[in-house]
């Protein structure tokens, strides 16, 4: 039999009970749907992560001093601190401390709200900015105490919606400052709550660091943040643990965190490798549960047709073509369980990154994936009732009732 | 003139349980090409049963059955099934038209498991119906039709592939005497054309328009 016909035939044996057709697919439905989300909910999260991870790179470490009330902005990490890990550190090309504060900053009449991120030249290297526009800070501002600043794409487009930024000059806090350059603007996670706290640059405003004046602090050398990039990826996790032991035995017992990004992506595909398992064992269940549910119709409907298959037979059907009918039935059954399955899955995705604010993403792989076992269910369950249709004998086929 | 279906001592037993019954018991028949046969008999003589063996339906458990001259009971599914959509074209006491299916599309289906190209499909089909005198019922289904339009329907569909040979179970047994007149008018016809029509029947006048009368009795001709 042509493969045109036999679906039409399949259709056409479908449409003849369209609510229980409707009904026995429900399970593959849910199944695939369940799937679906599941699988997009876990790729929008590794996506997520590979992008944070990325923006910091593979091969930077950074060490954050940990405020907590106790501690009353005494944190571990100090001025020095950075200098002695360019020294200390094997690897390293890039050492950059970071103070940082939440300021408004103005400039012609407009506001843009800004953290102003006091640092040094390195940052530049070591959070792997891109300029757009002017230069980074350079070592002579430091030394010189300039008050200079490098805009983040989206301060500068809020403060000079119209002509260039650099050559102007904005208050920051109080102060004012020549702006002499512009940053690339980089795709960021916008201030959601997640694993790895990362910076948004774009919404940065980088002044030297000598230069950020935050009052009364209570240890005019303290820094928030040290940033070190090294020249191997390889070399990451080591050059971490040099440095966080020379912070442990500089900073005096106070906490301080220290992020590894490399390290971070090993532990989020292990994580992410336990709900591939979850989700493939769900998948299972729900399949077997859906392929169940498709025998049980597909028995009803052998027994139901016996007549039909000994009229086929007698029509010169052969074994074979009275198979292949059933199996295009329920194959074409879970193929379209399978689609609306898909469709429901992304409908669910849509709705998670709605409603719970995760990210979502779906693979085209994972939709191919997911209607070829649909099918390969109709296929596999629809199989033992075929076998029994094409079995009847013709003659005890047409005389069933 | 050679036959064209040539049995030879046939027997047929099945299996019920721990006995077997006997259906049919050497059984020998010829029957010559263009030829119109009444095969007559009570209930379990095994009329249907030879019925089911001439056509390919079911297999002998002895003898020897040559259609055509070539020995068809040692024959795999698929040269059956092959046999039966090509050679032999089947009317039945209750139609079994394919219910859900136009009476177009039951006339089209032995078309479906064949050779015929498809572009000839449609004219096949319309050319059988017209034939029965039932083109203007063609996508009226089976339900809408009445006893005679039904069996008419079925004899078109018989027909499509062009058999040799028609195979009759009681095609009148289901229709009152009027309209199986009007069907056994188109079965004869069909002979006349020179199509070998082999009839199982109870129905003495449809068996008397035979040319000839094969009787059964307890699996064996009488």
């Amino acid at each position: 039999m042509k493969p045109r016909a036999l679906f039409r035939l399949g259709l056409r044996g479908l449409l003849l009970h369209k609510l229980r057709s409707t009904l026995s697919i429900l399970g593959v439905v849910f199944g695939v749907a369940a799937v679906v989300a599941m699988s997009s909910v876990g790729e929008g999260a590794r996506r997520e992560a590979l992008d944070q991870v990325g923006a910091l790179g593979m091969d930077s470490v950074t060490l954050r001093s940990r405020r907590s009330p106790s501690s009353a902005g005494a944190g571990a990490l100090r001025l020095r601190d950075a200098e002695s890990l360019a020294r200390v550190v094997p690897h390293v090309v890039a050492t950059a401390p970071v103070r940082e504060a939440a300021l408004a900053a103005e400039a012609g009449g407009r506001r843009a709200d800004a953290v102003a991120v006091g640092t040094t030249p390195d940052y530049l290297l070591a959070a792997r900015l891109g300029i757009a526009a002017g230069r980074f800070l350079a070592p002579l501002d430091l030394t010189d105490q300039k008050r200079v600043a490098v805009l983040g794409a989206s301060v500068a487009a809020a403060l000079f919606p119209f002509g260039p930024a650099t050559g102007e000059r904005i208050l920051l806090g109080g102060d004012w400052f020549q702006v002499v350059g512009v940053l690339e603007g980089r795709a960021s996670a916008r201030g959601r709550a997640t694993a790895i706290r990362t910076r948004d640059v774009n919404r940065a405003v980088f002044v030297p660091l000598p230069a950020l004046d935050r009052g009364s602090d209570p240890r005019p050398d303290g820094v928030d943040e040290i940033v070190l990039r090294v020249d191997d990826p390889r070399q990451v996790s080591a050059a971490a643990e040099a440095a966080k032991a020379l912070v442990e035995r500089t900073g005096g017992g106070a906490p301080f965190d220290v992020v590894v990004p490399r390290e971070i992506l090993r532990a989020r595909e292990r994580t992410q490798r336990i709900f591939n398992v979850v989700t493939g064992a769900i998948a299972a269940i729900s399949l077997l549960v859906g392929g169940i549910g498709i025998m049980n119709i597909m028995l009803a409907s052998v027994a139901e047709r016996t007549r039909e298959v000994g009229i086929r037979r007698a029509l010169g059907a052969t074994r074979r073509d009275v198979a292949a009918q059933f199996l295009a039935e329920s194959s074409l059954l879970t193929a379209a369980g399978g689609v609306l399955g898909a469709l429901l899955g992304m409908a669910g995705a849509g709705m998670i990154q709605r409603l719970a604010g995760w990210p979502t993403a779906l693979s085209p792989w994972m939709l191919l994936l997911a209607l070829l076992t649909a099918i390969a269910v109709g296929v596999g369950f629809g199989s033992y009732p075929a076998w029994l249709a094409a079995r009847l004998a013709p003659m005890d086929a047409l005389r069933h009732e | 003139m050679a036959a064209l279906v040539e049995l030879k001592s046939i027997g047929k037993a099945y299996p019920r349980g721990a006995v077997e019954i006997t259906a049919l018991r050497e059984v020998s028949l010829s029957i010559a090409a263009g030829e119109s046969v009444a095969v007559m008999g009570p209930s379990g003589s095994g009329k249907s049963t030879l019925l089911g063996i001439l056509g390919c339906l079911d297999r002998p458990t002895r003898g020897e059955y040559l259609l055509d001259g070539k020995e068809v009971s040692s024959l795999g599914d698929v040269e059956l099934s092959a046999l039966r959509n090509q050679r032999i074209g089947f009317v039945f006491q209750s139609f079994h038209l394919i219910p859900q299916l136009t009476v177009a599309e039951n006339v089209e289906t032995p078309l479906l498991y064949g050779s015929v190209p498809e572009r000839e499909w449609r004219d096949r089909v319309h050319a059988c119906l017209d034939k029965v005198g039932l083109d203007h019922r063609s996508s009226h289904r089976p339900s809408e039709l009445s006893g005679g339009e039904a069996q008419r329907a079925a004899i078109a569909r018989a027909l499509v592939t062009e058999p040799q040979i028609l195979l009759a179970d009681e095609p009148t047994g289901n229709l009152d005497s009027v309209t199986g007149e009007e069907v056994a008018e188109v079965l004869w016809a069909l002979h006349r054309e020179g199509r070998t029509v082999v009839v199982v029947t109870h129905n003495e006048t449809l068996a008397a328009r035979a040319q000839r009368v094969v009787r059964l009795r307890d699996g064996r001709i009488a």
